[in-house]
């Protein structure tokens, strides 16, 4: 690895920092630490990172509206949520909000650890990815895959990071079949609790966006028994 | 959002309720009033061609008179239930709130412990960090007890099982004394703290309990000041009482909140506090202790990030309420002739 990856960790629980942070530090990232929720806009201002972990409860704001914030300029920063609220209204809602994962208190250290990397190899993949046409056009459509916003028609919209990460994937691998695991796996992690049934919405809601017809859709196609492909002939 | 507007439908719905129940038995009311108005003139008229010496007359009045205490009876019943319902209702709502609360403030600790446990399994560690570590652990451990005690001892005092230690004490010199005391505890420097005033009345305490009020008010001065707090004690008699105000420079209290704070489960919510923690049992656990000692307790704010005062007011030894201290001092009395020891008095 030639530089280290960084990562905001935003936790007003003393113990639970200093403890994450050194084993953060342990694994080889490098980590700042903030406090409260202003102090971690401040902070999220003025550098760069590569993966933010968000404490909910916090002095002035809290990590919902953090995540809201830094969605509406960042589409992409990976944000893992770590909170003591286990209902399961609070990780609707912050997945709404553009959380990438959720986790609750008390968490297993290795799983945290592990969560973390797998989200920042998602990050590396798709960076890489977009990095040498990050506009991609298709029939009378057009994805920007560095502000998520795309067009079809005359429609204007902006896609989830998770909408943007499945379009990808099948993008990249136009023309060859796309599993289900092999979406969960690479635009959601493995651990999270998305069923399989989840791609299948998500691809519906996809077509909406894309296709003309989506019930006879010409770009995103169901292989069955396998998953979908992307084709695009023109 | 979901659940706050199915809670504001339930309390419509009861309301609705209240109303239908009320206007039924008007209504009901109103039937049988009918009733009786039509058919009593047909019964007079009878009454009057069987037997014209029969005087019908003057039960009506007593029954009119009647009618109406029984009608007011029931709508005061209706209103007192109502009433009682509503204030279950509110209960109820903090309660949810509390357990939120609770639930962070007990996941949060523990969470902590769980993490440095698994460190320690997994990780070579230098001498220095292991100790650091144990010592997070330590204190969360303590931070998990002390709530957990809160909550059992929060129980205990309602329920009067809670046995009373009380004794007499120079008010001055006890009041200053735990509150150094508590600062030490809570690590504030000694020119951070300033004593004004002086009494020599004596009060009489329990110093375990009163020990638990000054950490609570200390507590929420070190919680609800942005920066390190700042606390003026000042202490004097008035009016034959002993009277004491703890003062802060933090964040202040806004006017309508200052009588809910003392309220149970209650917790002032503005995200320009610089704490979360916090369950809404500290300042009703001040207050009910202040009130077994036949004590006061009062909360006065200029405003937001004007500080917040505390004034305490306790009976003075000897002066007023003198029944009740009396009585305080009995129940140690009692208790001291179990355990056969001496006691000591200031």
């Amino acid at each position: 690895m030639n530089k280290k990856q960084k990562i905001l960790l935003v936790e007003d629980e003393e113990s639970l920092a200093v403890g994450l942070q050194f084993n953060l530090e342990e694994e080889g990232y490098e980590v700042v630490h903030a406090r409260e929720g202003k102090q971690a806009l401040e902070f999220y201002e003025k550098e760069n990172y590569d993966l933010i972990i968000l404490d909910v409860m916090l002095p002035y704001l809290n990590g919902f509206e953090i995540a809201e914030i830094i969605r509406k300029t960042n589409p992409q920063l990976p944000i893992l949520m770590l909170t003591a609220r286990t209902r399961k209204e609070d990780k609707i809602h912050g997945l709404e909000l553009g959380a990438d994962d959720y986790m609750t208190k008390p968490f297993h250290l290795e799983e945290l650890l592990l969560r973390v990397k797998g989200m920042l190899k998602r990050k590396e993949w798709y960076a890489a990815s977009i990095d040498s046409s990050p506009v991609f056009k298709f029939g009378k459509s057009e994805i920007n895959f560095e502000t998520l916003v795309c067009k079809s028609g005359d429609k204007s919209i902006r896609l989830t990071p998770h909408e943007a990460m499945a379009m990808q994937y099948l993008i990249e691998r136009k023309g060859k079949p796309v599993s289900r695991k092999e979406l969960l796996e690479r635009v959601w992690n493995i651990t999270s609790e998305v069923e399989t049934r989840t791609i299948d919405n998500f691809i519906v809601r996809l077509r909406k966006y894309f296709e003309q017809d989506p019930s006879n859709p010409q770009y995103i196609k169901s292989v069955r028994g396998i998953g979908y492909l992307f084709e695009n002939d023109a | 959002m979901l659940i706050g507007l199915k809670k504001i439908n339930s309390y419509v719905f009861y309301i609705l309720v209240f109303i239908l129940a009320q206007l039924a038995w008007m209504a009901l009311l109103g039937l049988w009033i009918y009733w009786y108005v039509s058919n009593s003139i047909i019964f007079e008229e009878v009454g009057e061609q069987l037997s014209p010496q029969l005087d019908i007359d003057s039960p009506s009045t007593f029954i009119f008179v009647g009618g109406i205490i029984l009608i007011v009876a029931v709508a005061f019943g209706m209103s007192v239930i109502f009433r009682n319902l509503n204030v279950q209702l509110r209960l109820n709502r903090l309660y949810d709130n509390f357990i939120a609360n609770i639930t962070h403030e007990l996941k949060s600790p523990l969470a902590a412990i769980q993490l440095y446990l698994e460190t320690l399994n997994s990780r070579e560690l230098s001498a220095e960090n292991k100790t650091k570590f144990i010592n997070f652990m330590m204190n969360d451990a303590n931070r998990l007890n002390n709530l957990i005690n809160t909550i059992l001892e929060i129980s205990r005092l309602e329920q009067k099982k809670i046995a009373h230690d009380y004794s007499v004490f120079n008010g001055s010199k006890i009041i200053s004394s735990l509150i150094q005391e508590s600062a030490e505890q809570f690590q504030l420097e000694a020119d951070k703290i300033k004593f004004n005033g002086n009494s020599d009345s004596r009060i009489v305490i329990d110093k375990n309990a009163m020990k638990i009020v000054i950490d609570n008010l200390v507590d929420n001065a070190v919680k609800y000041s942005a920066g390190k707090p700042e606390i003026e004690v000042k202490i004097e008699d008035k009016n034959k009482r002993f009277v004491f105000e703890f003062t802060d420079k933090g964040i202040g209290v806004e006017q309508k909140e200052v009588k809910k704070i003392f309220k149970k489960f209650y917790r002032v919510s503005d995200s320009n506090i610089p704490s979360v923690k916090g369950t809404g049992l500290g300042l009703y656990w001040v207050k009910e202790i202040i009130k077994s000692h036949g004590g006061k307790i009062f909360c006065t704010s200029e405003g937001i990030n004007k500080g917040t005062t505390f004034q305490i007011e306790l009976p003075i030894y000897g002066v007023s309420k003198k029944q009740l201290i009396k009585n305080l001092l009995k129940m140690k009395n009692k208790r001291s002739k179990h355990k056969n020891s001496g006691n000591e008095y200031e």
